[in-house]
Formats: structure tokens, sequence, C-alpha cells
């Protein structure tokens, strides 16, 4: 097996695959996390995503052109607890550079309406006045799947970026942090997405504050949950749907993910780890 | 009336010598066969086109045998194209596959 470490899109990659020579894979896997980079980060002032949010109209390129329908549908699937245009939220609760450098306290902070009118019309994208997007979640899992996609022709490959994690072929033995420990999954095709406060947070006037925005009052969601883990069969749905159940809550979260048969662990404020969806 | 007759005969046979004398003469007997045989430019055609036809067959096999080992290896890459295909997309559109184990993890995700 041969591995390769990178840091992109704010978080640290791992790349595993199964074959004697993969160092043209790899480093294919790692220029596609680049390029995807930066095309979609809203930190980067020339990237396709920050033209869009300046310009509020543009013809994009394919890749951002399919993040945003994705978006548009997780939208709609997730009935708007997943959203993309919490870029005016992350930014009240003081989220408005890369987190490392953003200030472990300051003033404090506001809330921005969400939910605005995004138009996809043919290959062109307009946005609502005062409408901007983050795509940075479902950004990083459709960079997980483009890269798994790019490794598996080398052979059984698993791409980890932080929170978004995706397999091609063979066994993988992955670890989950637990209100007590840790658990490991045996994920043999899908991918596993994680969201939770207990990263990516900081203070505002004394109040903590977290990236997890809740799109229905534009500020960073309040629930029972620190974390919530879901396996789907590709990284930007468990994205969307890690995200949604955060937002619902233990028990809607739970029933939700026994209903749609997700597969997924609660882990609660109160430090208890619920396992739904099927996972047993 | 005799003699009149006579000078008639007398030309037509003097016109059948004539004619006779000119086939012969037309196709010079005196030039032999072999003569044109040997003529250099022929030769030189003839091994030319005896050269062509070899380098012809050469070819021919040449480009049989390649266009063989091109079959094979248009099938083998075929089939690995739609191997990968199947591979992939099968893989995202199927369900997760996952178990709670006691194995040690290869890597450990947190929060994003």
């Amino acid at each position: 097996m041969i591995a390769r470490r990178f840091r992109a899109m704010g978080t640290d990659v791992e790349l595993f695959v199964e074959a004697d020579d993969a160092e043209r894979a790899l480093e294919a896997a790692e220029n596609e996390f680049h390029r995807l980079e930066a095309l979609l980060s809203r930190f980067r002032p020339d990237s396709e995503l920050s033209r869009l949010n300046d310009e509020r109209t543009l013809e994009p390129g394919p890749d951002l052109l399919e993040v945003v329908e994705l978006a548009l549908l997780a939208r709609v699937r997730t009935g708007g607890r997943f959203d993309p245009t919490v870029h005016d939220a992350l930014v009240a609760a003081g989220y408005d550079r890369s987190f490392e450098l953003v200030p472990a306290d300051g003033p404090a902070a506001g809330s921005a309406p969400c939910g605005g009118g995004v138009l996809v019309d043919g290959r062109r994208i307009e946005l609502e006045p005062d409408v901007r997007l983050d795509l940075g979640g479902i950004g990083k899992g459709f960079a997980v799947e483009r890269a798994a996609v790019v490794l598996a022709a080398a052979g059984p490959c698993l791409v980890n970026a932080g929170g978004d994690l995706a397999v091609r072929g063979g066994s993988w033995p992955v670890g989950l942090e637990t209100a007590d420990g840790q658990i490991t999954l045996e994920l043999d095709r899908g991918a596993i997405a994680t969201s939770g406060r207990d990263r990516r947070r900081w203070r505002r006037n004394g109040h903590e504050q977290h990236h997890l925005i809740d799109p229905r009052k534009g500020t960073p969601a309040e629930t029972d949950l620190l974390r919530v883990t879901v396996v789907a069969s590709d990284a930007v749905e468990a994205e969307v749907w890690a995200k949604a159940l955060f937002l619902a809550g233990e028990d809607a979260a739970a029933a939700e993910a026994d209903e749609l048969g997700l597969p997924a662990v609660l882990v609660t404020v109160d430090e208890r780890t619920r396992l739904a969806g099927g996972l047993r | 009336m005799t003699s009149h007759v006579g000078r008639l005969y007398a030309l037509a046979l003097a016109l059948v010598v004539f004619f006779l004398t000119w086939t012969t003469v037309a196709a010079r007997p005196w030039v032999h066969t072999s003569k044109r045989v040997n003529d250099p430019r022929l030769a030189a055609l003839a091994a030319r086109e005896q050269r062509l036809r070899h380098e012809s067959v050469v070819v021919r096999r040449i480009v049989q045998k390649r266009w063989a080992v091109y079959r094979v290896e248009l099938r083998k890459r075929k089939s690995q194209i739609a191997a990968q295909q199947a591979q992939l997309a099968a893989a995202p559109a199927g369900a997760p596959s996952v178990r709670v184990v006691t194995l040690p993890p290869l890597t450990v995700t947190r929060t994003s």
C-alpha cells in the first residue's frame, strides 16, 4: 500500500492506494484537490466562486456549475437545512477568512439571512442581491469523490480529507471519535462525513461560535448534538446529510437516519454515542 | 483485245507483288527477337517489378502482424476500460457497505 499526505482546502488530506506503483495516480489525485480548491474557495479572490459572489452572475466552468447544482438539490432534499447561501452568516459569525487566521475572540457576532435565490439557467449562475455562496463542506466532499475516481484507476483506494472520506474497492477500517473513545467502521464502498461543532470554533464577545450555520436563523446552529457522522453512497451525499442531521437534533436525526437507511453515529453534547440508520 | 487483257493481268500481278513486298519489308524480319528482349530499359523495368512485388509481400506480412498485435492490445484495453467503468459506476451508485469492527483503524476521520 502507498500513502500520500498533503494539505489542501484547509485540512490535512490522506490518500491510500493498494498498488505497487501509483505515483502518477497519487500526483493526479493531489493535483485534483488543488485545482478544485483554486476554483471553489471563498477565501481566494481569484477563484470562480469569489468571482460569482462579486459579480452576481457568471458562466463558470463545469466543476463550479456541478457543485452549485448539487448544493441547490441538497437544499431541496434536506428541507433547507443544507444551504449554500450561508456565506454572509458565516462572515457575520466571524468566519471571514481562512480558519487558521480567524481570531480566537473578537467583537459580538451578528447574523445574516440565508435561503436567497440562486438561479441556474443553462450554464449561467445568477445570484439574487445580497446572496453569496459558501461551498466549503460540499466542495470538499466533491473533491474527495473526484480524487477517489482518479486514484481508483491505480487500484483500491481511500481518500480522507478531514471529515470527508471515500473509498473505492477493498475493505478499509476507519476510526471515528465517539463520546468515550473511538470505534472502527469497516467500509467496503461508499463514503463517510462528519459534521460537528467540536472543531472550527471560536469566540465572539465571549460566546462560542462554530461553522455549522442554521440557515433558518442565520447563526451557528444550536442543537443537542456535538458531532454527527453519516455513511452514504458518496462523499457529497454523506456531507449533506451529516450537516442536515446535525441541525435536526438527536431524536429527529436518529429517526431520519433510520427512515432514510443512512448509517449514522450521533455524539451528543452530554457525551453519549448513539448509532442509527441500521448501524450496530 | 488480247494485249489489252494481258496488260490488265500484268497490272494486277504487279499490284499484288508490290503489296506482298511492302508487308514483308514492314515486318522487318532481319531484326532478331532476342535483341528486343535484351533492351536494358525493359530489363530494368522487369527487375523493378520483381522487387516491388517482393517488397509488397513483405510489407503485407508486417502490416498483418502489427494489426494482429494491435487487435489483441485493443481487446485487452477495451476490457480494462469496461471493468474500470463498471467499477466506478457501481461503487458510488450502490448503497454503502459498512459495519462496526474491532480492528485497529488505518486512518481516523474527524469533524471537518
